[in-house]
């Protein structure tokens, strides 16, 4: 295939595409995100490619067959979608394909089984725009992904790719920028600096080379979606790159992503290949005197490579640390010449902006955080995956109506969000909308949207003390107050989950807290003070009762904590002592059991398995 | 070279745009503590954090470490304030929690109110307790020497200088300049007769033709002609006896 050399050749041949394209084609798409692939995924294809060619089906034909990115619906992978009845089969393995096949496809057959059945209502539901994961979801960022290829530029193309490229092309540098800067787009890499605004600056500054930079080095735990979007959609990484290039005068690009990500790498390095072959990077594109071109740097996986500064010195081939952000690095960035360095969800929304215009975007999302945002929710939800919300949802709604309410019927204590330097906001503020503002102002931060549902059953001292020990482990060791400030403080929380807490020792974590949040250099050190300071914030009755009464309310805390069988609900069936590796259960059958707790190692294996609630945790 | 007039503690001082605050403040007889900081290296790392200082700037103000602050105009600088002497303390305490043994960081402590660390402190024998992974001699080796025979390795609390893997550096000249800058003197340099030890690597000494002392390593003097140009000869006598 030949160059596209100009904006006609370019919607002719998309024209063609369109024409050649049966949309009611019966279709099976398969998740291929990384989640899928690992429940299995291709294993199902093979099993679908293998019963097309036995049933003598002809793909293009009698049926359309395609591999797509993720759906953001992981735990209940591998995931089949059929088009165009938007059926979404859950927890497919390859003996369901036949059936799939045989009922599903030519029989228009909903086979039950493999649909969504609603935790709350029991109610089964198959259409997938209608299982309320998806029915409250808005997808711009995550507009393309689960519905194409990632592998092929056609598909792309198909759903209005390059599109937004094309109009940029055509409009005048400074024209882009007001568009980016009207649309209210914030960095989505955790900052939420005003995109326009950093694009403006950098441009502003007269050098001989400017360059962009897409950091796709996610480190957060549990969150995905960058990942997801390189995976899935990475044209759409590559056309807001391009565009945001042209808009600065920008004529290098590069992806730093963490080698941690090999399918992410794959695709990005296969999509930027083809549309350098259809004339989208390289030399005059699309017919323009413009030229870019993008390389991808793969990172190592250090946490802190995602903070600007370390990242790029790491792109720089220098180790991977921060420096001080005082001259910044639209002013002096890699290899230090003005920079526009914007996170992979930023550079995926732009062609919509530029398509779709500033006023359609700024339509979504709250007076200070506009368009749509993705968050990973994990923890004890019953639906968690990858979800895009306009900006402004309240936590309330994304937990019950999205998340399908806490997991087990259990009372929802609170929420974590921003990643391991986010904070802890509690139930009380359930409906605080989930904005950049608000959750700063409640003492957490968006970070990248994670966000971590936490039941009665979370020790938020524990909590604390397991975000710290991240970020012990991940500190670059460069500035006194993170080396050397973090270790002191996750050793008086261990101590305090330790029943060896004292008084005082709030007020010194609370010291702590401000030489970090003060005295740190870079963004992972000012801001790991939060999950202690949201945790005492929020619930500091429950610091309180560790340091003065030695309890643990939530029941975690394994040194403060006794296990006790209650004689009424006990029926002696023997099951605990069976299965206590201490063998410190005793009673005869059919009497009440008692725990000898001088040995109880507190591993809670008796409260598991005990089908009475007969084990009390105290 | 554009002079720039700021504010420190209230006085009107003059700097050049761009140059550290820590530079214009002692030049201007202000004092300010720091650890980490050479005037031979041309960005100052800010990793020791005991030079910050209060910057007010459009409006806002926050710490600053003052050694790789740029003066632009418009800046006010406050070195002495409740909240900078309350972070430098805290600073303070964690490199006495990690260094206790150390001289220097005990007496800056000291002057700041702390006595001992209410924190868990890191004992133990060797130079890794005496330093504070500042990286000052890194970078004198890097930009001053030029011949980057150390750098830091590890992360977190076991960031440390060192040669690559902890083996003999080919870079290594033995001249001693991460020893003369090291804040804490936590790097350790033998001259025994005519042989230097330092970074786990031995150098002949030259000794000098007057005196007849060992006074620079052989490997020394082949880099100085090397990148310099310089005679050989020259070094033939110790400064003394030139």
């Amino acid at each position: 295939m030949e160059a596209i050399q100009s904006f006609e050749q370019l919607e002719q041949y998309r024209e063609r595409l369109k024409a050649s394209y049966n949309k009611d084609l019966p279709t099976v798409m398969i998740c291929f995100g990384t989640g899928c692939q690992a429940n299995g995924a291709r294993d199902v294809a093979d099993a679908f490619r293998h019963e097309i060619e036995e049933q003598g089906l002809k793909v293009g034909v009698d049926i359309g067959f395609k591999t797509t990115g993720c759906h953001g619906y992981c735990e209940n992978g591998p995931l089949v979608v059929l088009r165009p009845r938007d059926i979404l089969y859950l927890r497919v393995a390859p003996k369901d394909v036949p059936e799939i096949v045989e009922k599903s496809i030519k029989q228009g057959e909903i086979i039950e089984r493999l649909a969504y059945k609603d935790v709350n209502t029991k109610e089964i539901i198959a259409q997938y725009h209608t299982i309320p994961f998806y029915a409250h979801q808005k997808r711009i960022a995550l507009r393309n992904i689960g519905n194409i290829d990632p592998a092929s530029i056609e598909d792309y193309l198909l759903h209005d790719g390059y599109k937004g490229l094309a109009k940029a092309l055509t409009l005048d540098p400074d024209a882009i920028i007001s568009e980016v800067e009207a649309s209210g787009l914030r960095g989505r890499g955790g900052g939420g600096f005003p995109t326009g605004s950093k694009w403006r600056s950098c441009k502003a500054v007269p050098s001989d080379v400017h360059y962009v930079m897409c950091n796709g080095d996610e480190g957060d735990p549990g969150a995905f979606m960058d990942r997801s979007i390189m995976e899935g959609d990475p044209h759409s990484v590559i056309e807001g790159m391009i565009i945001g290039a042209y808009a600065i005068g920008a004529s290098q690009g590069y992806i730093y992503v963490r080698d941690e990500y090999p399918l992410a790498v794959k695709n990005l390095l296969s999509a930027i290949g083809s549309a350098r072959e259809r004339g989208f990077l390289g030399r005059n594109i699309l017919g323009t005197d413009f030229d870019f071109d993008i390389k991808i740097s793969r990172g190592g996986g250090a946490f802190v490579c995602g903070e600007s500064s370390a990242l790029m010195r790491s792109l720089e081939g220098k180790v991977g640390e921060p420096r001080a952000k005082y001259i910044r690095s639209v002013e002096k960035g890699l290899y230090d010449k003005p920079s526009v360095l914007n996170n992979v969800e930023t550079w995926n929304n732009v062609p919509e902006i530029i398509l779709k215009g500033s006023k359609w975007y700024a339509g979504f999302g709250t007076k200070g955080s506009k368009g749509t945002k993705v968050f990973s929710l994990v923890g004890k939800v019953n639906n968690t995956g990858l979800v895009e919300v306009p900006m402004g949802i309240t936590i309330r709604d994304l937990v019950d109506k999205i998340g399908g309410g806490v997991l087990g019927g259990k009372a929802f204590k609170a929420v974590q969000t921003g990643g391991p330097s986010g904070g802890c906001i509690p139930k009380a503020l359930a409906d605080l909308p989930i904005d950049f503002d608000s959750l700063t102002e409640a003492g957490s931060m968006m970070g990248s949207g994670g966000i971590i549902v936490m039941d009665e059953e979370t020790c938020m001292v524990d909590v604390a003390k397991y975000f710290i020990g991240f970020l012990v482990e991940e500190s670059c060791g460069k500035c006194t107050p993170c080396r050397d400030g973090l270790p002191r403080m996750l050793s008086i929380l261990t101590a305090i989950t330790e029943g060896k807490g004292k008084e005082g020792d709030i007020d010194t974590l609370e010291e702590l807290c401000e030489v970090l949040s003060y005295g740190a250099l870079c963004g992972l050190g000012t801001s790991a003070a939060n999950p202690v300071l949201s945790t005492i914030k929020y619930f500091r009755e429950e610091y309180d009762a560790h340091i003065l009464d030695r309890k643990c309310p939530a029941g975690v805390c394994k040194a403060l904590i006794t296990y006790r069988i209650d004689p009424d609900a006990c029926t002696g069936c023997t099951l605990c002592a069976k299965k206590c590796p201490q063998e410190c259960i005793s009673g005869e059958r059919k009497q009440t059991h008692i725990i000898d707790e001088t040995k109880c190692i507190r591993c809670g294996v008796c409260k598991d398995v005990c089908n009475f609630e007969a084990v009390k945790v105290e | 070279m554009e002079k720039v007039t700021i504010i420190i503690d209230g006085r009107e001082v003059e700097g050049i745009k761009d140059q550290s605050v820590l530079d214009v403040a002692r030049e201007n007889g202000i004092p300010i503590p720091a650890l980490c900081y050479h005037p031979e290296v041309s960005t100052s790392g800010g990793s020791c954090r005991v030079c910050l200082v209060e910057a007010h700037q459009n409006e806002r103000m926050r710490l600053v470490t003052s050694c790789n602050y740029p003066v632009r105009a418009g800046l006010e600088i406050r070195t002495d304030t409740d909240l900078v002497r309350r972070i430098r303390k805290g600073v303070l305490e964690l490199l006495l929690a990690r260094v206790p043994d150390s001289e220097v960081i005990r007496d800056m402590a000291r002057d700041y109110g702390v006595g001992e660390p209410r924190f868990f402190k890191d004992e133990g024998e060797d130079n890794r307790y005496k330093c504070i992974a500042c990286g000052l001699c890194t970078l004198v080796c890097e930009e001053v020497v030029g011949v980057c025979a150390i750098s830091m390795l590890n992360r977190s609390r076991e960031k440390a200088p060192g040669t690559p893997y902890h083996k003999a550096s080919n870079a290594c000249i033995g001249c001693g300049a991460c020893v003369y800058v090291c804040p804490t003197s936590a790097i350790s340099m033998k001259d025994e007769g005519d042989t230097r030890t330092i970074w786990g690597k031995q150098f002949t000494m030259i000794r000098c033709s007057v005196c007849g002392n060992p006074y620079i390593p052989d490997a020394q003097v082949d880099w100085i002609v090397k990148t310099t140009g310089k005679d050989k000869a020259f070094f033939e006598k110790c400064p003394d006896h030139r």
